[in-house]
């Protein structure tokens, strides 16, 4: 069978070389190199369009330089989806203590709207016994005992805003920088950006734990407008990590080689006709799922790890799991993966029933998250990759400092609403400053007083970071460049260095 | 200035004048195909065409008497510099004469001869003079500044906002970009230069430009912000403004006394411009530290073509950058006798990534002629510590792993020598305690990590929080 389709590819191949194509190809070519000649002393595309990471060679993940000598090769973005309680983890509020369960003054309502607050709620104490670790005196609550070990590693911030209070949109926000469908993720930023150090593996690979994919469903890791090749590449932390990834019966690994050999030989004749860059991320994702049949089944295999690596993590092979992924994300970067990006659902603590209450869903959630994320840091940084792995952690947005009534009723559980305007994330690795804390709260943790963050400071730094200077950083789309940050960001300085 | 000057009024005389730019392209041109048809008419065929050289010489003549004069006018303005406007008046009026000398001759028989080499002449004193005007208009390194190799003039590149000095680093280069045109060496517009602080304090030919600490009262600063159709507005409508950031800069460096030498970190700093130094605060180019200050030469082509023969990655640490980070991981063969491929590049290699490859001790002889390496990767190698002490010859490594492999004291003590260390990964290695204790003494900025790291087992590890009942 497989014969038949390399003759067939011979066959269409034969016909590119007609008399009818060598002719149109001897006109155009003849021109276009003559044009070719009258232009060569000027450079069209080069200087302020600031295309400096325009792929050049025929494989689009082939790596490149960035603007300027990097902190950062990897990232690992570890993605709390449904948003965590900033108020139970780490923004401390003893003043909101005092006002539990007293009814919220107007005047921090007034001209505010909220997913599902309605009339005037309760305020809702930190339900959580918070205390000060490691040399940075930082405030870690009581939730996350393993991580206020490693509180010294990282950098806070504390207060970060988003201008989206629902799930899909600000997950899209977060990771493409638009709460629209349509942006390039940070990650196909980056490996557009920068490429792909190890050609075995996708520079762009996600993980999934908590039973569910994101809200905003697969366009947090989607490429947007930039070519397909750039997309996040979903692997699974159970069974197979990639689906299809064995050869089918009866096809052995020679001759798939040969059929892909074959059909990317077609495919590059008709890039050469089209040039559409769809065309090459079709020919590289076909090699590339050629040789991740050999490296993928070996990368993304723990059970081989030791077992004093799984009892760091916490880890148990053949599970879905956060820990898991989290010794997955380390196993990828050492391999040269440019962006891992973990997402674990279960965060959306409203309160509406026991798995999403403030008192047992969100305890239980931290307990999931805690040694896992903590052990991931130790490792990282015992390895010396710590070193050129920026690690990032935080929601989507975070949660009210009133306790949730949903149509006006009490709840059955404690449980906070979505909350915009103030939130906290933290960073560590690559040249973040250790033991750092930037922006402040005011007193029940609303709102920002201090060292306000946006999201795109966020990617700003993030590609500050990855040797990229995130206004110049752009792609060409429906006649404008467009940026990560569009026309905002402003790299957080006070948390580097 | 030796020439009357008539700056600041307006008149028929500058009116005129200020054709001159416009008028000058007409004898360049006219000249020109007359002596073109003249030398084309020499060929049989074309004698017919030495019929047309009169007529268009003396409509070259005639404009390059115009030209003379409008030039003159112009001249009287000001604002030029007197070597350099000699020159090309001279040149000029010369062109002009030949020109009309050149008309007179033409029928003459005796001059025949003498008639085409004549013109010769004329059109290299036109070609100069045409340079030396351009030359006034645009600074005399207009032309050669632009040659290829040459470096344009940039924006000076700042890698500390906090070390720059306000004047050198911030002041001068906007200056430079915007202001020199008109006011240099060359061209002192309304007889003021701002190509040097010595200049600047002299002012113009209207006074000084800058009073100390009183943006408000100097021209310097006041002019900027004039409507823009406004004649005393700076830089005049239609050339490259200055942009808002430029003029904060320039108010808060006259703010503070206009001082040549001051850093940024010396100056109060208002709000607003903490903003404009925010934004300059340049995108982490030069502080990082695993790169070192000087510039190599470029890269050997073949020499990194032999290294991507065998799977190796050789890349720029930065676009533009002569420095490379090298990275093995598409090359996990990589052995010993591969590592002499390194040595042509080895004063551009900064990064060097060899994890998990087939290294060994006398690879580390070829890495210890690597006088640039910052970061040396060696987790998971057959490295021993027998090839460890060279590598203290490495003198500018930073970062050195040496993770899973079979080092331990005596090799490990041996990078005492090298001051520069800052990070050493010797996880999953035999060192013992004390031998660490001992390289961290005489070591003591070098953060030594054994890794090994563990968590207590907390009640809370297992707890399943429920309600109860």
């Amino acid at each position: 069978m497989s014969e038949k389709i390399i003759q067939e590819a011979n066959e269409r191949a034969a016909k590119y070389f007609s008399r009818r194509h060598f002719l149109h190809n001897c006109m155009t070519g003849l021109g276009a190199t003559a044009l070719g000649s009258l232009l060569g002393g000027c450079n069209l595309f080069s200087g302020e369009s600031g295309e400096e990471g325009m792929p050049q060679s025929l494989n689009p993940l082939e790596p490149r330089a960035p603007h300027f000598p990097a902190r950062a090769r990897s990232v690992i973005y570890l993605h709390m989806a449904g948003a965590p309680s900033q108020l139970e983890l780490f923004d401390y509020k003893p003043d909101l203590q005092k006002l539990h369960n007293q009814l919220c003054p107007p005047s921090i309502l007034e001209g505010k709207r909220f997913a599902f607050i309605r009339g005037v709620p309760k305020m809702l104490g930190p339900q959580a016994v918070f205390a000060q670790h490691g040399e940075s005196r930082a405030w870690v609550s009581d939730h996350l005992p393993h991580f206020a070990k490693v509180a010294d590693d990282v950098s806070f911030l504390k207060a970060v805003h988003t201008d989206q209070f629902n799930h899909g949109p600000a997950q899209l926000f977060m990771h493409t920088g638009s709460a629209r469908l349509g942006r390039p993720s940070i990650g196909s930023w980056v490996t557009y950006g920068l490429g792909s150090e190890n050609s075995n593996l996708p520079g762009f690979v996600v993980l999934t734990s908590g039973g569910k994919t994101p809200d905003a469903g697969k366009s947090v890791w989607g490429s947007g407008f930039l070519p397909s090749v750039y997309q996040g590449v979903q692997c699974r932390s159970k069974g197979d990590p990639v689906l299809y990834i064995t050869d089918p019966e009866g096809m052995d690994r020679d001759m798939r080689y040969q059929s892909i050999q074959a059909i990317n030989e077609v495919n590059k004749q008709e890039y050469e006709t089209f040039k559409d860059p769809e065309i090459l991320s079709r020919i590289s994702q076909y090699e590339l799922a050629y040789k991740m049949q050999i490296s993928v089944p070996g990368v993304m295999d723990i059970s081989n790890e030791p077992a004093y690596i799984h009892e760091l993590y916490g880890t148990q092979p053949g599970q879905e799991s956060f820990a898991n992924n989290c010794l997955l994300a380390r196993k990828l970067v050492e391999k040269g993966v440019r962006f891992v990006q973990l997402f674990d659902w279960g965060w959306d603590a409203h309160g509406t029933n026991e798995d999403t209450s403030i008192e047992y869903g969100l305890r239980n959630k931290c307990r999931e998250i805690d040694k896992a994320m903590t052990a991931l840091l130790m490792d990282l940084k015992q390895r010396g990759l710590l070193d050129e792995t920026l690690v990032v952690w935080g929601g989507e947005f975070g949660r009210t400092p009133m306790q949730e009534n949903r149509d006006g009723k009490e709840m059955p559980y404690m449980g906070r609403d979505h909350h915009a305007e103030a939130f906290t994330m933290w960073m560590a690795g690559a040249g973040v400053r250790r033991g750092g804390s930037w922006g402040e709260t005011d007193e029940i943790g609303f709102s920002a007083v201090k060292g306000k963050t946006s999201v795109h400071d966020i990617h700003a730094t993030i590609l500050q970071q990855l040797g990229f200077d995130h206004e110049k950083f752009t792609y060409q789309f429906q006649g404008r460049p467009f940026r990560l940050t569009d026309v905002e960001g402003r790299v957080i300085n006070e948390i580097l260095g | 200035m030796n020439l009357l000057q008539i700056a600041g009024q307006g008149s028929w005389g500058l009116f005129f004048g200020r054709f001159h730019p416009l008028l000058v392209h007409l004898p360049i041109g006219m000249l020109m195909i007359a002596f073109i048809l003249e030398g084309l008419s020499k060929v049989k065929r074309l004698a017919f065409l030495s019929a047309a050289v009169l007529p268009v010489m003396i409509f070259g003549a005639l404009s390059a008497v115009l030209s003379c004069i409008a030039g003159y006018l112009l001249s009287l303005s000001g604002g030029y510099e007197d070597d350099a406007l000699a020159l090309h008046q001279w040149l000029g009026i010369g062109v002009a004469v030949i020109a009309v000398l050149l008309c007179v001759l033409h029928r003459m028989a005796v001059l025949k001869k003498l008639w085409f080499p004549l013109s010769g002449v004329m059109i290299v004193l036109l070609s100069a003079a045409g340079h030396y005007g351009g030359s006034l208009t645009h600074g005399d390194d207009y032309l050669t500044a632009a040659l290829p190799g040459r470096q344009l003039p940039k924006t000076a590149s700042i890698t500390s906002i906090p070390d720059a000095k306000v004047y050198d680093d911030m002041v001068q280069p906007i200056l430079e970009q915007k202001c020199y045109g008109c006011h240099n060496a060359q061209k002192l517009k309304g007889g003021l230069r701002l190509d040097g602080m010595e200049h600047i304090r002299k002012g113009g030919e209207n006074g000084p430009v800058l009073k100390d600490s009183l943006p408000e009262a100097s021209e310097l600063y006041k002019r900027l912000i004039l409507p823009e159709n406004d004649d005393n507005r700076m830089p005049p409508k239609g050339k490259p403004q200055l942009t808002p950031q430029q003029v904060e800069i320039l108010y808060w460096w006259i703010e503070q006394g206009a001082s040549t030498t001051a850093k940024v970190k010396e100056l109060q700093k208002s709000p607003r411009i903490q903003l404009v130094l925010e934004a300059m605060q340049p995108s982490g180019t030069g502080d990082h530290p695993f790169i070192p200050e000087t510039t190599p030469g470029p890269v050997d082509d073949q020499a990194r073509e032999a290294l991507e023969a065998i799977g190796v990655k050789v890349m720029p640490v930065a676009a533009g950058s002569n420095y490379v980070m090298i990275n093995c991981v598409n090359a996990s063969g990589f052995s010993n006798k591969d590592a002499d491929l390194l040595l042509p590049l080895k004063s551009q290699i900064v990064w060097l990534k060899l994890t998990g490859t087939q290294v060994g001790d006398s690879a580390l002889q070829v890495l210890a002629k690597l006088p640039q390496l910052t970061r040396l990767h060696l987790e998971y190698t057959a490295v021993t510590d027998a090839g460890l002490p060279v590598l203290a010859d490495c003198k500018q490594l930073r970062y050195l792993s040496l993770v899973g492999t079979k080092v331990s004291d005596k090799g490990v003590l041996a990078l005492q020598r090298n001051k520069a260390l800052r990070e050493l990964f010797i996880y999953k290695t035999a060192v013992p305690a004390t031998a660490i204790s001992q390289l961290q003494q005489a070591l003591p900025e070098t953060r030594i990590d054994t890794g090994g790291y563990t968590m207590p087992v907390l009640a809370t590890d297992t707890t399943v929080y429920k309600k109860e009942g």
